[in-house]
């Protein structure tokens, strides 16, 4: 809602500069219907995140339009409710661990990618990249075959090993982006005055990159949190992600719980988004 | 001497180690191991007399109803990659064209938004929405548009639509690189030389970003045939796609093998999928598969 009124705000500029080019009443509709188009498509995306808010603070015990009041007793639900409290710091504690993991794991293998004159780059980033496209449920399904073959039952760290594959690929891709953007002549600066490679890495690599990692590492801490296909099957009964309870969850049920339960997740999502934008930026990860 | 020195790899090179050993033990592996289980008779670990055999892509290719899933799974796909790029394109052609920086960034917020919503909470509020008493369905009633609530959970309908917005973004994302590097005075020039703007776009900068089209559609197509909790939830276990059938093979009957094979047919189709997505953004730029 804001980005639409802010952008109609934002209109009367471009109308001017399309109207010096050529002016005309059919040129204005145009314009109009342009900006109509897509305030829809924003209202599409963005109306559904507002909606789940209103059920979350809509007191009935079932879905109801127009609500009727505004309470926080699902919120209260929830955070009194053993099972979705588990379920949440559960999802905490493997998506820090998860970030962690990738964090390391991906920033090195990008140091390695830019700076390490491996044959075959390419195919190198086409693979590690390859988790966010091939179906995750099928990371899931092939993790769980593996774990089931060797009889090592559903560990936790069998459910990050999983999360740290599918998160990896946003660590890797934000570092790169960095290495291959900034100046290496500043290294060599560095190697030229007399800094050994290790010191040169500590003292002029890390700190440029730390954006790219920090961002990476942001997202691999959301996308952990929020992943749903790999833990459905890697995730043991009484040991649940959230979002696995929650869909648990949403198969019977349809009240304000899952509401509140929305709200907190999204709410998670929009501090990271906000501190992401603060630190480094959005504008840098347009690019896919 | 000294140009073989600089291609050689170096200490740093050390670094993919970790990695490598990460997708080896937990990506690699298992991928081997689910091929492995597809055409074995039964789990070699607890079945001493276990044999190699074809029955399990025979039951799928011999059954009508495994064929009718794969397919609805790919009209599925087929009709939200369509859907998603005629909603995805003006957003990304705005994003790409707004002068304000700000604009752009709130823009980016939007899009990026629905993103970071996982996308159980996502389905919910499609179920809300979609629903016999959802908001959708009692706003028409109570305008007195409708008599009787629309149908539109439990359907492929509810399902494409649940799906399109949770992958439309990722077409977004893509047509936005793309039509932002497309050079908008030549749209200008078309527009001097007297083209009005519509066909300026339509000659201009539509066929320039045709490999943007083609990227972002495979990336949601593939997107959207493994997706499982939105098929599920919205087509109330009443439609059948193929990652529903892999976790009932799993959860409900333990066929492994039989999962295993399903599982290795999606893999091939996303395989491809994700060989021609390389190849598209390829013709955007050779640069740009390192990014």
């Amino acid at each position: 809602m804001q980005t639409a009124a802010s952008n109609s705000a934002s209109l009367p500029a471009a109308q001017q500069a399309a109207s010096v080019r050529t002016p005309g009443p059919i040129r204005h509709y145009g314009r109009y219907l342009y900006l109509a188009i897509n305030i829809a498509i924003l209202v599409f995306l963005l109306a559904p995140i507002a909606i789940v808010v209103v059920f979350a603070l809509n007191p009935t015990p079932f879905i109801q339009f127009p609500p009727v009041g505004v309470s926080l007793r699902w919120f209260e639900k929830f955070f009194a409710s053993r099972d979705f409290m588990h379920a949440l710091w559960f999802s905490l504690e493997v998506a820090v661990l998860t970030t962690l993991s990738a964090t390391i794991l991906g920033a090195s293998a990008a140091l390695a990618l830019a700076r390490g004159n491996l044959p075959g780059t390419r195919l190198i980033v086409a693979t590690m990249l390859s988790p966010l496209m091939l179906p995750a449920i099928l990371t899931g399904l092939a993790l769980f075959q593996t774990y089931v073959l060797l009889d090592v039952g559903r560990p936790t760290w069998g459910l990050v090993a999983g999360h740290t594959l599918v998160t990896l690929p946003y660590v890797v891709r934000t570092t790169l982006a960095v290495l291959h953007n900034f100046d290496t002549r500043l290294e060599e600066a560095a190697r030229n005055l007399g800094a050994s490679p290790l010191r040169t890495f500590f003292e002029v690599t890390l700190p440029l990159i730390k954006p790219g990692v920090l961002a990476g590492a942001i997202f691999a801490f959301i996308v952990s949190f929020d992943q749903f296909p790999v833990s459905l099957f890697l995730v043991s009964p009484g040991n649940e992600t959230l979002p696995v309870t929650l869909f648990n969850y949403l198969k019977f049920d349809l009240d304000g719980t899952i509401g509140a339960a929305s709200v907190v997740s999204i709410v998670l999502a929009f501090v990271v988004v906000i501190g992401l934008d603060r630190t480094v930026g959005l504008r840098s990860y347009v690019k896919l | 001497m000294s140009s073989t020195a600089t291609t050689r790899p170096n200490g740093l090179a050390l670094f993919i180690l970790p990695s490598a050993l990460l997708f080896a033990l937990f990506f690699f592996l298992p991928i081997g191991l689910m091929a492995l289980m597809s055409v074995l008779t039964g789990n070699p670990v607890v079945m001493p007399k276990v044999a190699f055999t074809a029955r399990h892509y025979a039951r799928m290719v011999g059954d009508p109803y495994y064929l009718e899933v794969i397919w609805t799974t790919i009209r599925i796909g087929l009709v939200t990659t369509l859907v998603a790029l005629l909603i995805g394109y003006p957003l990304a052609h705005w994003m790409a064209r707004i002068k304000s920086r700000a604009g752009h960034a709130l823009l980016l917020m939007a899009v990026l938004a629905p993103m970071l919503t996982g996308i159980v909470v996502r389905t919910f509020a499609w179920m809300t929405l979609l629903s016999d008493k959802g908001v959708v369905n009692q706003t028409l009633m109570s305008l007195g548009l409708i008599a009787q609530p629309l149908k539109l959970m439990y359907t492929e309908t509810g399902i494409v639509v649940g799906l399109v917005h949770i992958y439309v973004p990722f077409m977004v994302l893509t047509l936005t690189g793309v039509i932002g590097r497309i050079d908008e005075r030549l749209e200008q020039a078309a527009e001097n030389l007297g083209a009005s703007p519509l066909r300026a776009f339509l000659e201009v900068t539509l066929p320039l970003s045709l490999p943007g089209i083609l990227a972002g559609s495979l990336l949601v197509f593939a997107l959207a045939i493994s997706a499982y909790v939105t098929p599920i939830l919205l087509g109330g276990f009443q439609i059948m796609t193929l990652p529903i059938l892999i976790y009932q093979q799993i959860s409900a009957n333990f066929n492994v093998g039989f999962a295993a094979a399903l599982g290795i047919v999606l893999l091939v189709i996303s395989l491809m999928l994700v060989i021609a997505y390389n190849r598209a953004l390829g013709l955007v730029s050779g640069q740009r598969e390192l990014q």
